[in-house]
């Protein structure tokens, strides 16, 4: 079987809006969370968030988009999509071809929309320009359309693991014949849906998350897109090939709705499943890009399962500290950033950290490091206990 | 409000947030915990109690750890209601 | 792929005690469920769920019980639980974004319904959910098949679940999907205005490697993305000389026509593709349009071939033999996802 290979990245995220601005803001360790300046919500001016500082008209000239009823989910989306498929320089016949997939995650869909959505669902007259926008699918359906995307299309809801598993989907979709390539990533935009639900479970960070520190207190949503373009390595002749996709597993922790359980089962399940499909040793990651989103729960449970994982831990950080929690995107978006890291040689701090949790002890990487290493292994684990962990390797 | 009414109102208001089938104000009794093996709630309907005091009695629970304490039966709900209630 | 076991709650008469030849009457262009009583469901579990999720986990569990094993949980559905997804939307306006009681919002997301599964059965394996509108199930089926080939020994469950709210009704019929005027799910096809009537329901199947005693096989899937209607008839002969011998018959086309005259082109230019050795069934009458329609008709199908008998008001056209071994199914969503599935004994 031929190994899965990515030759094309995209992302658009609150630290840049391309793969090359988000490299430079890594390697210098920014922090893209602010107040909101875009988006309205009672807390813009309270909390803080991952927010890109465009506005949808400007996405929409930009990406030459002119027909109503198109949703922010839907042009970060293409954005990402667009850099992803140019930088791969798939043709346009390969694109159009029954062979292609498209794979795309979200959990919003249209409901970045809330009082348009509340209009809608609840008035008995004319329906909004985004009547058929609300649903996750819109946005794969929005893409599928743009690109004229003939193979198999779908969309993944797995909460916050949503885009690994999209990830994962599209590698099985090629490695049983059912595509020769893939275009598949993941998105979100911010929400009056998503800000209110994750306040209303009391996780939501007054400041600045600080994952995996005694005191953290939260996360911080964000919200943008990663793209990324699967290839089988035998087709690949003469592109660049920034990665192998060579490990993936999904397992769920099934304990609690919205928690994971104490020992971590479903993190622990998906990291060993995820090296075991990768035949690698635990000993062979050089750097684990963690789901880390700062609250109570998930990294001391995460913090447990690597230290059951690894006899001793790799550098590990979380990217939330920069981006926030990006939900439907954040897989697509830290895979993005696990394969610029692997292909620099280099590997970026989490912020905010001071105090390791007792339970563990584990600090994650602190300063930005050239780091030579072949294997990084990247977290997501979402409500329900859907847990997924992917493994990139170098060429 | 007498107690005992309160209490009545109380349980009834528990029962409707939390949506308990099947179950009557008698079914709860005063001093069974609500939360592990007593009533069998989890940290989801410790916030829907925080949420109910708010609603229903504008009591304010800033910090959800005090809030174990309160919720620890009908009892300490409604001594904290009785002390703290706003309407 | 073989079904092994499953179960359909529908708007019929499909959950127990099954009659195919029963026809409920749909009220106000919608027919709602005929729910069970979940004797499976800790009433402290049930009181939290809505009614995709306490549907789905429904029909999940009694197929679980009677499984040695289920190595995966793999689910369709385009919204999930809509119904508390709206809920919490109203109060995050009458409550203009103040404290919000969570539990609508951890049941609305649509990844509940396989969690759930998950969490009531302490099933750590695969697990996940699909939400590509009307191929969301399609998607399910093609996640288990590969599963199925990458492990060989696997057990699945694999499912596909919608509900009706009047929220989502209120939208889609905004959207012009559902009829102006009021009809009944027995004149369905005989009306020629735009738009059908709203279904919901759950279906339920064991899935796995093994011929021996199994119920129907899923032998091939296609999904499709065009609106031209050439495209479709053309991409239905491809599917059909990759996937059946010249040698053997398709019995029953069995379409997803929905009344909508704005899609029935493509049910015309794929039943023309047939002669009079196929008979032509339709099942929208029956459980109504919705996403994950198409996982009603699977059952549909696998039902139809163990009985040997197609209830009269399924039929369309009927064809010169009683053999009943191979099934084509087409279902159309919205004239822009399309799916083709091969049901054989």
């Amino acid at each position: 079987m031929s190994r899965i290979v990515i030759t094309g990245i995209g992302v658009i995220s609150a630290l840049g809006e391309f793969a090359e601005t988000n490299h430079t803001a890594l390697v210098k360790a920014e922090c893209g969370l602010s107040s909101l300046q875009l988006f309205k919500t009672i807390y813009s001016e309270t909390l803080k968030f991952g927010e890109i500082k465009i506005e949808n008209e400007q996405l929409k000239n930009r990406l030459g988009i002119k027909n109503k009823g198109i949703t922010r989910t839907s042009l970060l989306a293409l954005h990402a999509l667009n850099e992803a498929v140019n930088d791969s320089k798939l043709k346009e016949v390969q694109i159009k071809s029954y062979d292609t997939a498209l794979i795309v995650a979200n959990t919003v869909g249209g409901m970045c929309l809330t009082d348009e959505l509340f209009q809608d669902a609840n008035s008995k007259d004319n329906g909004s320009e985004y009547v058929s926008s609300y649903d996750c699918g819109s946005t794969t359906l929005f893409l599928q359309n743009q690109l004229g995307v003939k193979g198999v299309c779908n969309t993944i809801n797995t909460a916050c693991s949503s885009s690994a598993n999209a990830l994962m989907f599209a590698a099985r979709l090629i490695n049983n014949g059912y595509a020769n390539r893939a275009i598949v990533g993941g998105v979100d935009s911010l929400a009056k849906f998503t800000i209110n639900g994750f306040n209303s479970l009391g996780i939501l960070a007054p400041q600045n998350c600080k994952p995996f520190d005694k005191n953290r207190n939260g996360l911080n949503l964000g919200e943008g897109s990663g793209f990324i373009v699967m290839e089988k390595e035998s087709d690949v002749i003469d592109k660049k090939i920034y990665a192998v996709l060579s490990g993936y597993f999904n397992s769920n922790d099934a304990f609690h709705p919205s928690a994971l359980s104490d020992n971590g089962d479903g993190p622990f399940l998906a990291m060993k499943g995820a090296l075991k499909t990768a035949n690698l040793s635990p000993f062979q990651i050089g750097y684990v890009n963690t789901h880390g989103t700062g609250t109570e729960n998930n990294d001391e449970v995460e913090g447990k399962a690597l230290k059951r994982i690894f006899e001793t831990v790799p550098p590990f950080a979380s990217t939330k500290s920069k981006i926030g929690h990006c939900l439907g995107g954040a897989a697509a978006i830290e895979s993005v950033f696990s394969i610029i890291a692997l292909n620099n040689q280099e590997i970026y701090p989490s912020l905010n950290f001071i105090t390791p949790i007792e339970s563990t002890g584990l600090i994650p990487l602190l300063e930005y490091k050239n780091h030579s290493f072949d294997h990084i292994m990247t977290n997501s684990f979402g409500f329900g206990g859907n847990c997924s962990s992917l493994i990139f390797s170098k060429k | 409000m007498e107690r005992e009414e309160l209490k009545l109102q109380l349980k009834n208001h528990i029962i409707k947030y939390l949506n308990l089938l099947e179950m009557t104000p008698d079914d709860i009794k005063d001093d069974q915990p609500l939360f592990g093996d007593g009533l069998g709630l989890d940290s989801i309907d410790s916030i829907e109690l925080i949420v109910l005091l708010e609603r229903e009695y504008g009591i304010k629970i800033q910090d959800p750890k005090d809030g174990r304490k309160i919720l620890a039966d009908i009892n300490s709900m409604l001594d904290y209601i009785q002390e703290h209630r706003a309407k | 792929m073989y079904i092994h076991k499953s179960t359909c709650i529908s708007p019929q008469q499909t959950y127990s005690d099954v009659d195919l030849e029963k026809l409920n009457i749909s009220v106000n262009n919608m027919l709602n469920v005929v729910e069970p009583k979940y004797d499976d469901i800790p009433l402290n579990v049930l009181r939290r769920m809505g009614k995709a999720v306490r549907m789905g986990v429904g029909a999940a569990l009694p197929l679980i019980k009677d499984s040695k094993n289920i190595d995966g949980i793999i689910i369709g559905t385009a919204n999930g639980g809509m119904e508390d997804c709206i809920k919490f939307l109203n109060q995050i306006v009458q409550f203009e974004e103040g404290r919000l009681t969570p539990t609508n919002f951890v049941q609305s997301t649509p990844n509940a319904i396989a969690a759930q599964i998950g969490i009531t059965n302490q099933n750590k394996c695969y697990n996940i959910t699909h939400v590509h509108r009307g191929l969301a199930f399609e998607n399910a089926l093609i996640d288990a098949q590969m599963l199925l080939r990458e492990n060989l020994e696997f057990n699945l469950l694999v499912g596909g679940v919608d509900e009706i709210s009047s929220y989502n009704y209120n939208i889609e019929n905004l959207g012009g999907w559902f009829k102006d005027e009021e009809i009944d799910n027995t004149k369905l096809y005989k009306n020629e205005t735009k738009g059908t009537i709203a279904g919901e329901g759950v279906t339920m199947f064991v899935v796995n490697n093994c011929k021996e005693n199994s119920i129907a096989n899923i032998s091939a899937i296609k999904t499709l993305h065009t609106n031209n209607t050439e495209e479709v008839a053309e991409q239905l002969k491809l599917f059909i000389e990759k996937n059946i011998s010249p040698d053997k018959n398709i019995d029953l086309f069995l379409t997803g026509e929905n009344g909508d005259n704005r899609l029935q082109n493509y049910y015309n230019v794929c039943e023309n593709i047939f002669d009079n050795n196929t008979s032509i069934a339709r099942f929208k009458h029956y459980c109504g349009e919705y996403p994950t329609a198409s996982a009603f008709s699977v059952w549909l199908a696998s039902k139809i071939l163990n009985n040997q008998i197609i209830p009269q008001h399924f039929i369309k056209c009927k064809s010169n033999s009683n053999k009943l071994e191979r099934i084509l199914i087409y279902n159309n969503y919205k004239g822009q996802q399309h799916s083709f599935m091969l049901i054989e004994k």
